[in-house]
């Protein structure tokens, strides 16, 4: 019987409500499309109600459409003046709900018609045209795979859209919804239904009260005040474009848009409170705050996706779904069985082997729950003094990315044993404490006309795979940071009235326990760089008024040789109706090798090979490639024309 | 060489005399109390009137040369209201008086030395003083702007096509100003302490709508120290993040407006980036005027009653006010940068509140680029907060760029006083938490 459960709607109760409240809201809002008319005829911010309508419409080259997302957000302001100690309380919310109709319109590519029968690559010659998911030698308790429980049906070889197998291991990815195909979905990290991804807002955290929070200031005399800001929020430190360094408290949405879309979009709001004290200026300083950040929400991970969803970092959510399908239901493995084990045609190739459950694979993700060692803290200081702004940042909070930790009891795929084997290939999901210190600083460059930004944090608790280490993960301090140099610069050929905006940014990574060497078969250790920079371009400029903005975004991986370049046109057609069409292209090399672990053996076995032993460093494509080629060269197969309607009501 | 010395020295001696001249009383009263033994007349000039392109010939002498123009065009008409004093704060004139003789100017333009509160030069200016335009623009930057602390909200910033008066984009924002040193009015004066880094003054400013800027904010702070650049921070909404701006720009047309950041209030650089030149005084038609007798517009409802004035002329570009004559002082400045986009700007400032209400601006050919007009209202007639600040109110602003045929204009609702502008609005801290 093929494991696939009746459609999981369990958010229905949810969208329900959702909707409910978005109808209330917009009655509530109905006929203030212009600012409310405050009571005390003070302000017009007293109170306000926005709502707007975006359709977001993406095609991606080979694929279709990619996107097909429809939003209404709803966002509200209001003063609600003194009250208590609070000088001046306010209230803020911001409402989102939103439908991708691209899972229905596409669904032979992101749906319930996703994904076929696959074939993976034998180059021992033992299967010709290689082997079927479900055929391959076959290993202990194989029996099933291919079978009613895990059919060759709805799967893709992971990581075929970007590249071939090329004598490395592959293995079957289901890629339908959840709610379609429950093979390899993960359960409360990576199980959404076909509705929780087109609608992904209505789901069991109330993800569609985007936020809400109340804030104040408390007067303490001298110049001197306490900010209080307690709810569901974005706590935003830092001060570079695109990539975060500093700007790591709220987790992120990278199934919306990868990295793509303006962070205050895709960051995932939490339940913080921050509390703040203004000291304001001294005999020292121009201006200087002390912030303390309690994220007392329950843990929440960054969004990478789901196996089969068009948008994923790294293509990381497949490769989990291909790895959690091999745990539960057993799959065939590509490339794997040395051909001069078996007496293969081509000795010096590898056969497809046939794991059965259990073996490899990931077991569970071990989301941490509320407790309130699990909540997350940090504190900055934060000011001005002759001319430089900064800040130094302490933060200690749990990875928002996910590690593989190796080391848990699996069954050896030949004899049948179970038991803590070193070096296989079975994982548990963790999220382990991350402690960050920080800092970061601006200040003008007259003479250049220029501003510089800088920002730079030591992380302590980071795990990364590592192909030498029995657990395959290790844990490595990192030391990341930013330079940024804007400059408003007059191209007069271009415009001769309107400064055009010239921003670049280097992005540097820096491993400090990173392991890494040159084994018989190839490099083996951990995957990332050791060292790395990223440099991103922005160039803006502004026509008619600034009602149209013609812009390209370009940031290249320099180790990975990847770039992306997204050229857009912004036209404000009125106030209340934007249009703005864009491209995402990529060059480069896209996807790159690096030790499989194929070549270590963990297990007793009939055939006399000593164990554990480490991996000999025989690599492909996959499975953590993906490492090397990092989110730019992961994505390389995703050029895309994009077009994006915004109207306020 | 001895020849340049001689010259340079025979130079010095001619100014000496006006860089050391000594205000007196009498100089201050005549600089803020000109109407008081009577008001401007003109032969072709009477309360009442309305000039037209029929009859602005004769009034050619009272008009500055783009406004005479725009006039004998059909821009515009402009109805003639009696001359009113704009009487000054009194602790602004006893400053001045207090600091009588004290202040100097430095070697360097852009230098000044002595000087506490008030107007820096009230003497009449002189046209053999070869520093007159110098000190007319540091009476300027020191006149009682927004008093002590003011704000600005809602401040209407219309997009107008000038052929067909389209409003095309219409940005709402609030504004706030302080002044952190030569402070008159309210307490501290005449300086806010501490101020580590000497901040003169402090802009913030707050987009309310439309949606695609919301929540964008603009804070700048000035030094005392004229060779300083502005610091400038910029809070965008959608980045959820204050970035620092690079203030070296200030001819960028600000956001899509017709204006330069250079060009809010007449004149927003440093003494140091032009060269000044006092150009003579002469009775001009100002647009001064009392807010609570203009024909008001409907457009913004404001609960409080209050109504904004209403736009006229060629695609609204203009302000339906009121114009009277006021004793004027003309003042060229030329930017120094040789890449500068403006080859000079002619300001009209008016001589009792040193408040600039007409500027020319010129691009590198020497054409006529834009013509910008202040309104200013009397602050007795006004919100009843403002009345007896002495601060002359800005009303509305129009910046009309000839060339592009395109204006921008603004619409003010100004309040005068401390709780308009607490210190700690003037902060990045302040940006990140208000939005």
């Amino acid at each position: 019987m093929l494991a696939i459960t009746k459609c999981r709607d369990g958010g229905g109760r949810v969208r329900l409500m959702a909707y409910g409240l978005l109808v209330l809201a917009g009655i509530l809002g109905s006929g203030r499309s212009e600012p409310v008319m405050a009571k005390e005829a003070k302000d017009l911010s007293d109170q306000r109600v926005d709502i707007f309508y975006e359709n977001a419409t993406f095609h991606r080259d080979h694929t279709g459409l990619s996107k097909f997302r429809n939003t209404l957000q709803m966002e509200v302001d209001k003063k609600l003046g003194r009250i208590g100690s609070f000088d001046n309380l306010n209230f803020h919310a911001r409402l989102r709900g939103s439908w991708d109709g691209a899972f229905q319109m596409n669904d032979d590519k992101f749906g319930d018609r996703a994904g076929g029968a696959i074939t993976l690559e034998d180059t021992s010659g033992v299967f010709p045209g290689g082997a079927a998911h479900g055929a391959g030698i076959p290993l202990f308790n194989s029996g099933g795979v291919g079978g009613p429980t895990n059919p060759n049906q709805g799967l893709v070889v992971l990581g075929s859209h970007l590249h071939p197998a090329d004598g490395g291991v592959t293995f079957g990815v289901p890629v339908r919804p959840c709610n379609v195909d429950s093979r390899g979905c993960i359960k409360d990290y990576m199980d959404a239904s076909r509705s929780e991804l087109e609608s992904p807002e209505f789901n069991d955290r109330l993800d569609f009260i985007r936020e809400i929070d109340v804030s104040g200031l408390i007067p303490l005399g001298g110049g001197r005040n306490l900010f209080i800001k307690v709810g569901k929020q974005q706590v935003v430190w830092g001060r570079t474009d695109l990539f975060r360094v500093l700007d790591v408290i709220n987790p992120v949405d990278f199934s919306r848009h990868n990295i793509y879309d303006e962070l205050q979009d895709i960051r995932i709001p939490m339940w913080i409170a921050q509390a703040e004290y203004r000291m304001g200026a001294s005999d020292t300083f121009d201006d200087l705050n002390l912030q303390f950040v309690w994220n007392f929400d329950k843990f929440r991970p960054h969004n990478l996706g789901q196996g089969g969803s068009p948008y994923q970092i790294l293509d990381a959510a497949s490769f989990f779904r291909g790895m959690k399908n091999c745990w539960d239901n057993g799959c065939t493995v590509s490339n794997f069985v040395p051909g001069a084990l078996i007496g293969a045609p081509n000795p010096a190739g590898f056969a497809p082997a046939i794991f059965g459950p259990n073996q490899i694979g990931i077991r569970q993700a071990h989301l941490p729950s509320w407790s309130l060692g699990n909540t997350q803290f940090g504190v900055k200081l934060e000011g001005q003094k002759g001319g430089v702004g900064f800040s130094l940042n302490a933060l200690s909070y749990r990875s928002q990315l996910p590690s593989l930790r190796g080391g848990i009891t699996s069954v050896n795929p030949f004899m049948g044993t179970s038991a803590v084997w070193p070096h296989a290939l079975a994982f548990d999901i963790h999220f382990p404490r991350v402690n960050l210190i920080g800092g970061s600083l601006d200040l003008q460059a007259d003479a250049i006309k220029s501003v510089f930004r800088v920002e730079a944090a030591l992380t302590e608790g980071e795990e990364f795979p590592n192909t030498l280490r029995p657990e395959l993960f290790s844990k490595s301090k990192v030391f990341r940071y930013v330079v940024g140099w804007d400059r408003p610069t007059f191209i007069p050929f271009l415009n001769k009235n309107r400064a055009f905006l010239i921003s670049g940014q280097l992005f540097g990574q820096h491993l400090l326990d990173y392991e890494y060497s040159d084994g018989p078969l190839g490099p083996r250790g951990i995957p990332d760089w050791e060292n790395n920079h990223i440099l991103t371009l922005l160039i803006k400029g502004w026509y008619q008024n600034d009602r149209l903005s013609p812009q390209v975004i370009m940031a290249h991986d320099v180790r990975a040789e990847a770039t992306t370049i997204a050229p857009s046109v912004e036209w404000l057609v009125t106030d209340n109706l934007k249009l703005t069409l864009g491209a995402n292209v990529k060059v480069g090399d896209g996807a790159r090798k690096f030790d499989d672990n194929r070549s270590a053996m963990p297990y007793t076995n009939p055939f006399g090979i000593p164990n554990p032993s480490v991996s000999q460093g025989l690599g492909g494509f996959e499975p953590i490639g993906r490492f090397r080629a990092g989110p730019i060269g992961m994505a390389q197969k995703e050029d895309e024309i994009q077009l994006t309607l915004r109207y306020k009501f | 060489m001895k020849q340049i010395a001689l010259k340079s020295l025979v130079a010095a001696v001619a100014v000496l005399p006006w860089l050391s001249y000594a205000a007196t009383e009498a100089d201050v009263d005549n600089a803020f109390y000109p109407y008081k033994s009577g008001v401007p007349v003109h032969p072709a000039i009477k309360p009442g009137m309305v000039i037209n392109k029929g009859n602005v010939a004769s009034a050619k002498d009272a008009l500055d040369p783009a406004m005479f123009q725009h006039i004998q065009d059909g821009w515009l008409e402009i109805a003639v209201g009696p001359t009113t004093s704009f009487d000054p704060s009194k602790n602004y004139v006893e400053a001045t008086k207090k600091n009588l003789g004290k202040v100097k100017l430095g070697a360097k333009l852009g230098e000044l030395t002595g000087y506490v509160a008030g107007r820096p030069f009230p003497e009449e200016p002189d046209s053999k003083d070869s520093r007159a335009g110098e000190k007319l623009a540091w009476n300027f930057k020191y006149f009682f702007n927004y008093g002590d602390n003011g704000s600005i909200g809602p401040f209407y910033w219309s997009f107008r096509d000038l052929n067909t008066g389209k409003v095309e984009r219409r940005i709402n924002f609030n504004f706030s100003f302080l002044n952190y040193k030569h402070r008159v009015t309210d307490a501290p004066t005449p300086d806010l302490a501490p101020n580590p880094s000497q901040f003169y003054r402090g802009i913030y400013a707050k987009v309310l709508e439309p949606l695609d800027i919301k929540d964008t904010q603009l804070l700048i702070h000035r030094f005392e120290d004229d060779s300083k650049r502005d610091e400038a921070y910029l809070y965008l909404g959608f980045q959820r993040r204050v970035r620092r701006l690079s203030t070296s720009q200030t001819s960028d047309a600000f956001l899509g407006t017709d204006l330069m950041i250079e060009d809010f209030e007449g004149y927003n650089g440093r003494i140091s980036d032009q060269e000044w030149a006092y150009k003579g005084t002469a009775n001009i038609l100002a647009p001064y005027f009392n807010h609570d007798q203009q024909q008001l517009s409907n457009e913004f409802q404001e609960s409080d009653g209050y109504r904004f004035l209403d736009v006229t002329g060629k695609g609204g570009c203009f302000p339906k006010a009121t114009y009277q004559l006021r004793k004027s002082y003309v003042l060229e400045g030329k930017p120094l940068e040789p890449g500068h986009p403006v080859s000079r700007r002619v300001y009209y400032i008016d001589s009792q509140t040193f408040t600039i209400f007409r500027v020319m601006i010129y691009d590198k050919k020497g054409d006529l680029w834009k013509s910008f007009t202040v309104g200013k209202a009397h602050a007795d007639h006004h919100l009843p907060q403002n009345k007896g600040s002495g601060a002359p109110l800005d009303d509305f602003f129009s910046m009309v760029d000839v060339q592009a045929k395109h204006c921008t204009t603004g619409q003010f609702k100004v309040r005068i006083g401390p709780k308009e502008a607490p210190v700690n609005l003037f902060t990045t801290q302040t940006m990140r938490g208000t939005s």
